[in-house]
C-alpha cells in the first residue's frame, strides 16, 4: 500500500476534509486532514483500510499551531500510517479516536495533559501522568522550568 | 547434733535444727543461729537497701532510663523498612538484602506490609503523582517510626530537581532522620545510613 492508494480510497469518503497524502519513509504515507473529518477519517481507515491498531497518538506544537498525530499498524498489509491533524493553538481540541480504538483512551489523555489538545467526547479525561489539579502543561514551549519550590506551591494539592 | 551447751531458749532449738538455711550451715560445733534471727538481721540490712535501690529504680523509670533503654534496644535490633522500590536506588537496595552484603544479620528484614515495619527507606525519585500514596504509606505504620532518604532523588530531587514532575526532596511530605548520598548510593552506604539510624535510635530519650 502507498500514498496514491491511501488517497484513491480516502478522497471519495473526505472529499476536501482530506489536505493530502504524501509518501513517508517507512510507511504507507501521512495523511494529512481536517479536523472535521476525523471521525470519518478514523472509521475509514479501520474497516476500509483494515488498520486496526492504533499505535501512538501524539501532540506537537508548533507555536503558532498545534498538530495531533496518529500512529496506525495493519496485521494485513504488515504496514504502519501516519494521521495528522492541524488545531489551532488557542482552540485546540479535535474529536476522540477512542470509540474507533479504545487505545487511544489513555494516549489522549497524555496528549491532553502534556500538550493541552483537547478530545471531544472522550469518555475519561483525567490526568494521567501528572497529578490531579496540576496546572501546568509542562510539554508546551511556552512553559519554563519552574524553581522547586514555586511548582511545589503551585502542584501541590494531598 | 553435737552436745555443745547453746545459748538460746531451750523451745527454739528444735526450729532451728529443722530449718537450717543452706549455704549458712554452721561448722561443726559453732552454736546453730535461729531461723528468726537471721530473717532479723538480713531485714535489717535488706529493707533499706532494697527500699534505697527501688527508689532510684524509680526515679530513673521517670526519666525512661530503665525500660527504654531495653525497648530501643530491640527496636535498633529488629528494623523492619517498607519493601517499595521507586527507582534504580531500589535496585541496591534488593542487593544490599542479598547474600552479598545480607542486611539481615543487623536485623533488617524487609517487609511487604506498612503495618508491620518501623522503617521507610525512600528509594529513588518521588513524583507528585505518587507523593499522597507515599504519605498513606507513612500514615500506615505503627508508631514508632524512622524514614531514611536513599540517593540524591529522594535527598533533593537529584537531577530531577527542576523538572515539572519531581518532589525536591522527600523530605517536604514526611519527616526524614538519616539522607543517604549517592546516585545511586552502594548497599554498603545504605548499610551505613542504618546503623546510623541505630545510633539515633540508642540515643533516644521517649
Amino acid at each position: 500500500m502507498e500514498a496514491a492508494d491511501l488517497e484513491r480510497a480516502l478522497r471519495p469518503v473526505l472529499g476536501d476534509r482530506l489536505l493530502g497524502v504524501e509518501p513517508f519513509e517507512g510507511t504507507a504515507g501521512r495523511v494529512r486532514f481536517r479536523r472535521e473529518g476525523a471521525v470519518d477519517l478514523f472509521r475509514t481507515a479501520r474497516d476500509t483500510l483494515l488498520f486496526g491498531h492504533l499505535t501512538m497518538v501524539g501532540g506537537i506544537d508548533w507555536v503558532d499551531h498545534r498538530e495531533v498525530v496518529y500512529v496506525l499498524w495493519s496485521d494485513t498489509a504488515r504496514q504502519y500510517a501516519i494521521l495528522s491533524a492541524d488545531v489551532p493553538a488557542d482552540d485546540a481540541h479535535i474529536e476522540t479516536a477512542s470509540a474507533v480504538w479504545p487505545s487511544a483512551n489513555w494516549h489522549e489523555r497524555e496528549a491532553w495533559e502534556l500538550v493541552d489538545i483537547s478530545f471531544d467526547h472522550h469518555p475519561d479525561l483525567r490526568h494521567l501522568l501528572t497529578p490531579d489539579g496540576y496546572v501546568f502543561h509542562p510539554l508546551l514551549r511556552s512553559f519554563k522550568l519552574h524553581e522547586p519550590e514555586e511548582l511545589e506551591v503551585k502542584s501541590r494539592h494531598v | 547434733m553435737s552436745a555443745t551447751p547453746v545459748s538460746v531458749p531451750p523451745a527454739a532449738k528444735p526450729a532451728a535444727d529443722a530449718f537450717r538455711l543452706e549455704g549458712e550451715l554452721p561448722m561443726a560445733g559453732a552454736p546453730a543461729v535461729p531461723m528468726f534471727e537471721i530473717e532479723t538481721l538480713r531485714a535489717k540490712e535488706f529493707l533499706p537497701a532494697a527500699r534505697e535501690a527501688l527508689s532510684a529504680l524509680i526515679k530513673d523509670q521517670s526519666e525512661n532510663r530503665v525500660i527504654g533503654p531495653v525497648f530501643n534496644w530491640a527496636r535498633r535490633n529488629s528494623l523492619f523498612p517498607l519493601h517499595w522500590g521507586l527507582a534504580c536506588c531500589a535496585i541496591e537496595f534488593a542487593a544490599g538484602f542479598g547474600a552479598r552484603w545480607d542486611a539481615e544479620r543487623f536485623g533488617v528484614v524487609p517487609r511487604s506490609s506498612p503495618r508491620q515495619c518501623d522503617l521507610m527507606i525512600v528509594n529513588g525519585t518521588v513524583t507528585w503523582k505518587v507523593a499522597h500514596k507515599l504519605i498513606t504509606l507513612y500514615e500506615q505504620m505503627p508508631e514508632p517510626k524512622w524514614v531514611i532518604a536513599m540517593g540524591n532523588c529522594a535527598t533533593g530531587g537529584g537531577p530531577f530537581r527542576t523538572a515539572y514532575s519531581v518532589v525536591p526532596g522527600v523530605d517536604k511530605l514526611v519527616p526524614v532522620d538519616i539522607y543517604i548520598a549517592g546516585c545511586p548510593p552502594r548497599p554498603e552506604a545504605m548499610l551505613d545510613g542504618i546503623l546510623k539510624l541505630e545510633e539515633l535510635i540508642r540515643e533516644r530519650k521517649e
